[in-house]
């Protein structure tokens, strides 16, 4: 393991309060980490050099071969405009679950900011979405630097409440943003499987990718509990009384049936899906990010 | 109704506490209303799981309520520790409880302290365990046995209760047993009525059994534990249980009399002779200036004062006694009251005849030897001997009975009838003395052959012929040279004057290398100057011989000359005349057998007890082998003179007395402490009890205890519990436990999302 992981963990993270501080932390501390890496730049893929015609951006000048050969080249990509992600990031009141050092809605929203950093960093448009039952906030594509803050100010909600409902955000998301882009989904998915499906479904029928990042807090994957319980529902006024241990069993049963729908559900979609605890450190999100881009090229590619 | 072992503990402590039993009730309750609260986003995966488990959970939960008011009791019940009735434990191969008590009722449980005595104690104790065993709600059994009532020689063993039912009258019937029972004066000891206990119930197939062996625990009857060890484990692989109960806290000094008898004299009416009484300090400390008070045929006579008795040891002391009628006399010593009274008292009977008849029998028929005896021991005149003698040639053997005559003395005989030589040998086998003295009528040949028969015969030795003892005026040794012996006292002293003034000119040698046989009662009690040997004893039959080697008369001798012949010849008397088997002492619970004459008596005997100690009993002797009347008192229960009437057969009465002692060794009080009694005991399972002490465990309630049998069933079902409680989620998990839990949980989301991105 590198030593810039043990930056990463949501323990360390945690002492960083602002959350473009944590994305930056993360983010550089993950390139540094990856600088060997063969997916460095890859998300912008090189082409070709194409020589220089009027209108051309001068950005995409290669100044050093006009330094060697005093020609205009302009460097071609393989995707010649900047890549349009949303960050689509569940505030509903599951979120706010979490016994370790952050909350799902914590760590749902540094990864989300990460991802805007690193997108921003590589002059990507990052738009951003913060819902629970509704779109609470919205945040259009932008490529600037200063984009961050918006992304950071759309996330950062009082309080999570509400239930989740992603039949109807994702439905409002694909109809507000018309051209195809990366749709990055953190949510814990605790909501109706078919509503979710019908939304990645229409998202990717409208020719978007999809990602999506299920953050679950290690409480909700273990189960840890014993002794007698009042669990009390963060979504709905549900309570519930009863030796936890003697329904670990089912729980775990349950849960996992759970996880395995929304498995099949997002392979059937084509939906890239990764199950993140909140005791991960955070750059496995930004690495899950990294190997689907690839994976987005060579498939398009194909 | 509930029966335990502590049932204060029960009713006080474990009722209210079963009254707690609601209490595990209201835990579970206020458990569930102390939870713990969650707020929890997966709630849809727990309503899952618990549609799915409630109906489990309930039973499991209702399940753990019952265990831990299970346990709850268990506690209580554990502690107060129930027994299972024997009434019900009869159906499962058990029955009654039966009370074995064998009170000791030696007389060393006549020890007294205070204002009570150890048998006292032993009965309260007794009475104790009647009142304990009333008390009890399933069958009870009771049996009491004292030491002195085993193996009676008549009745054979009489307990006082034997498998007596313990009902509604028992303590009454048990009391009043008790009231009647005193310390007898035997030395009975516990092992024969152990003994007895087996043979007397047999197996206990069906019963619980508990011996109680109360007593004194004396040194004297556990200093031999062996066969004591052998009944005592015979009684445990028995099933038995055994208490040891002791009567006695610490051991009280004791003198005991352990003697009364005649000691030594002519023993016939208006002679005085002398009684010896004997004395043993039991006690730790020398006993000073003891005062032995003595009474002679009921009237006090002087007493006889014992400066010092050392502990641990017998001091004899001797008293001059002159009883002018002829007759049966008693005489009875007593001691200062101590510690243990019967064995102060020692009681003596003696038959004291007008006089003793002696025949003298002289073959010369100027009966020299006869007559200087004669002289010697019936002096005749003033002086009165005791002895009444009759001088009679050699014919008088062979034609009249010797029986009369006590001792017979020979001098100078040349020869003897045969039936002469078969009388006199039935004379000394029946306990006769006889004397032998030789002179120059005497023939070696028909000594040899007819009464020495190679030692088979009267005779002590064989003969070798006439001999003349030398002259040496050389030599200043005086040719009488004594051995120590009883009838030699005279010449006991270092500068006694009669000695050197007997002189032998001619005696009898013995056959040349005789020497007295080994391990015989032959001996030789005097030689001559020249070594040899002039007077013989010998045993023969219940009587003695004596053969002096010269004549009687001062013929060869000057001896009848001088006094010291008179004093010898009266203490051989005095020595022939002893019978160790008459003046034998009888101890209590023994037998008083007689053996009568069938001709002289009818065989009606009457046997009279000591004042107060019971009937008179009369029993009809019984002809034996020998013609003889055989009659006996079968028991002898206490110390004292037994009277027994005769009737001769022209119809005149006889009374004789016998004394009945204790036996003295009892009064030996050294007693064992718990300790001591358990060295002795090795692999023996008892309990051993102080009888004073408040609190007795023999008391115990009888019923199969199930308070193991609960504890055990405790600790099983607090495991279940604990189980069941873990299962049912009231145990915090252990880290291990989550560990556990989160692994494949972890490592299925990691592979997955590996997985899905990789192909998603």
């Amino acid at each position: 393991m590198h030593d810039s992981k043990r930056f990463l963990h949501p323990e360390a993270i945690k002492r960083i309060a602002r959350l473009d501080l944590r994305a930056r932390h993360i983010v550089e501390g993950f390139l540094s980490g990856r600088h060997r890496s063969p997916y460095f730049g890859q998300s912008v893929e090189f082409r070709q050099h194409r020589q220089y015609t009027y209108g051309d951006d001068l950005r995409y000048v290669d100044w050093k071969v006009w330094a060697k050969q005093d020609r205009y080249y302009v460097k071609q990509f393989e995707e010649d405009t900047n890549l349009r992600c949303t960050l689509l990031c569940d505030v509903s009141g599951s979120m706010r679950y979490g016994r370790g050092a952050m909350t799902k809605y914590e760590y749902g929203c540094t990864i989300a900011v990460s991802l805007a950093y690193l997108l921003l960093r590589q002059q990507d448009a990052v738009g951003c979405v913060a819902f629970d039952e509704a779109a609470r906030s919205t945040v259009p594509l932008r490529t600037m630097r200063h984009h961050l803050d918006a992304v950071i100010q759309a996330l950062s909600v009082s309080s999570p409440r509400n239930k989740t409902d992603l039949a109807q955000v994702l439905r409002k998301v694909a109809e507000s943003y018309p051209r195809r882009g990366l749709m990055i989904l953190i949510s814990d998915l605790l909501t109706d499987r078919a509503g979710l499906f019908r939304g990645l479904k229409l998202l990717r029928s409208r020719g978007h990718d999809v990602m999506v990042f299920h953050v679950l807090d290690d409480d909700e994957l273990d189960f840890p509990f014993s002794g007698p319980t009042r669990f009390d529902g963060l979504e709905r006024s549900q309570q519930l009384r009863c030796n936890p241990r003697a329904l670990r069993e089912g729980y775990l049963a349950a849960l996992n049936a759970y996880l395995e729908e929304i498995r099949r559900g997002c392979s059937r979609h084509n939906v890239d899906y990764a199950l993140l605890r909140t005791s991960q450190p955070l750059d496995a999100a930004l690495a899950t990010y990294l190997s689907n881009r690839l994976g987005m090229h060579h498939r398009n590619r194909n | 109704m509930p029966h335990f072992l502590h049932p204060n503990l029960f009713w006080t402590l474990g009722l209210p506490t079963l009254g707690v039993l609601a209490l595990p009730v209201l835990i579970h309750l206020i458990n569930m209303m102390r939870h713990r609260r969650v707020e929890w986003a997966a709630m849809e995966f727990l309503r899952v799981s618990q549609k799915k488990n409630r109906a489990w959970i309930m039973l499991k939960q209702l399940l753990l309520l019952a265990l831990r008011m299970a346990a709850v009791a268990m506690v209580v019940l554990v502690a107060a520790q129930p027994l299972l009735p024997n009434r019900w434990s009869g159906l499962l191969g058990r029955g009654r409880t039966h009370h074995i008590v064998l009170l000791d009722d030696s007389y060393s449980m006549s020890d007294h302290w205070a204002d009570t005595d150890a048998f006292a104690e032993a009965k309260k104790v007794v009475g104790r365990l009647g009142a304990e065993a009333a008390r009890q709600a399933e069958p009870q059994a009771f049996t009491l046995l004292r030491f002195s009532q085993v193996g009676r020689s008549q009745h054979g063993t009489q307990p006082d209760l034997l498998k007596q039912t313990v009902g509604p009258d028992f303590l009454a019937q048990l009391n009043s047993v008790l009231a009647n029972l005193k310390v007898s004066q035997t030395a009975a000891g516990p092992l024969a009525a152990l003994r007895a206990i087996g043979q007397l119930l047999g197996t206990a197939d069906r019963e619980r059994r508990i011996v109680y062996l109360v007593s004194d625990f004396r040194e004297r009857q556990w200093n031999e534990p062996t066969d004591l060890r052998k009944e005592l484990r015979r009684l445990n692989q028995a099933g038995a249980e055994l208490y040891l109960v002791n009567c006695v806290e610490q051991t009280r000094p004791n003198l005991a009399l352990t003697a009364l008898a005649p000691a030594d004299g002519i023993r016939a009416a208006g002679v005085p002779w002398f009684m010896q009484v004997g004395l043993h300090n039991f006690g730790p400390s020398p006993a000073r200036e003891v005062t032995v008070l003595l009474s002679e045929d009921g009237h006090a006579r002087p007493a006889v004062s014992v400066a010092e008795v050392p502990p641990g040891q017998t001091v004899a002391a001797r008293f001059p006694v002159s009883f002018p009628s002829p007759g049966s006399h008693q005489m009875v010593a007593r001691l200062e009251s101590d510690a243990v009274a019967a064995d102060n008292y020692r009681y003596c009977a003696v038959d004291l005849p007008a006089d003793v008849p002696v025949l003298l029998i002289d073959g010369d028929v100027q009966a020299r030897g006869a007559r200087y005896l004669d002289w010697a021991l019936s002096p005749g005149g003033a002086v009165r001997t005791g002895l009444r003698t009759q001088i009679e040639t050699p014919r008088y053997l062979s034609t009249r009975p010797l029986k009369p005559f006590r001792v017979v003395c020979l001098a100078n005989i040349e020869r003897l009838e045969d039936s002469a030589v078969h009388a006199l040998e039935q004379f000394a086998a029946d306990g006769g003395g006889v004397v032998f003295f030789l002179g120059e009528r005497c023939q070696p040949q028909f000594f040899d052959d007819s009464l020495y028969r190679r030692g088979q015969g009267l005779f002590p030795v064989p003969l070798g012929g006439a001999a003349e003892l030398r002259v040496d005026r050389l030599e200043p040794a005086p040719d009488l040279q004594v051995e120590k012996h009883y009838i030699f006292r005279v010449f006991a002293e270092k500068r006694n004057t009669f000695l050197p003034m007997v002189s032998v000119q001619r005696y009898f040698r013995v056959a040349k290398g005789w020497r007295p046989p080994a391990g015989s009662a032959t001996r030789v009690i005097a030689r001559l100057r020249n070594g040899a040997p002039l007077a013989v004893e010998k045993s023969f039959g219940k009587g003695r011989v004596m053969a002096f080697l010269t004549t009687a008369a001062p013929v060869w001798n000057n001896w009848a000359r001088n006094p010291s012949f008179v004093v010898v010849m009266q203490d051989l008397q005095a020595y022939l005349l002893r019978r160790p088997e008459e003046t034998a002492s009888r101890l209590v619970g023994g037998p008083l057998e007689l053996s009568l004459d069938a001709a002289a008596y009818r065989p009606q005997v009457r046997f009279s007890p000591p004042a107060d100690s019971g009937p008179a009993v009369v029993v009809n002797a019984v002809p034996d082998a020998e013609g003889r009347f055989s009659a006996s008192l079968a028991e002898t229960d206490v110390s004292g003179f037994y009277e027994v009437r005769l009737t001769r057969t022209d119809e005149t009465p006889e009374v004789r007395y016998y004394a009945v002692n204790v036996d003295p060794s009892e009064g030996d009080l050294k007693a064992l402490g718990g300790e001591q009694l358990a060295a002795r005991l090795e692999g023996v399972k008892y309990h051993y009890q102080q009888a004073s002490l408040p609190q007795f465990a023999a008391s115990d309630p009888s019923g199969n205890n199930l308070g193991e049998m609960l504890l055990y069933a405790l600790v099983l079902l607090l495991l279940g519990e604990q189980a069941l409680a873990w299962s049912a989620s009231y145990h915090p998990a252990g880290a291990r436990a989550v560990e556990k839990g989160v692994r494949p949980i972890f490592a299925a989301g990691h592979r997955g999302a590996a997985r899905h991105g990789g192909t998603a």
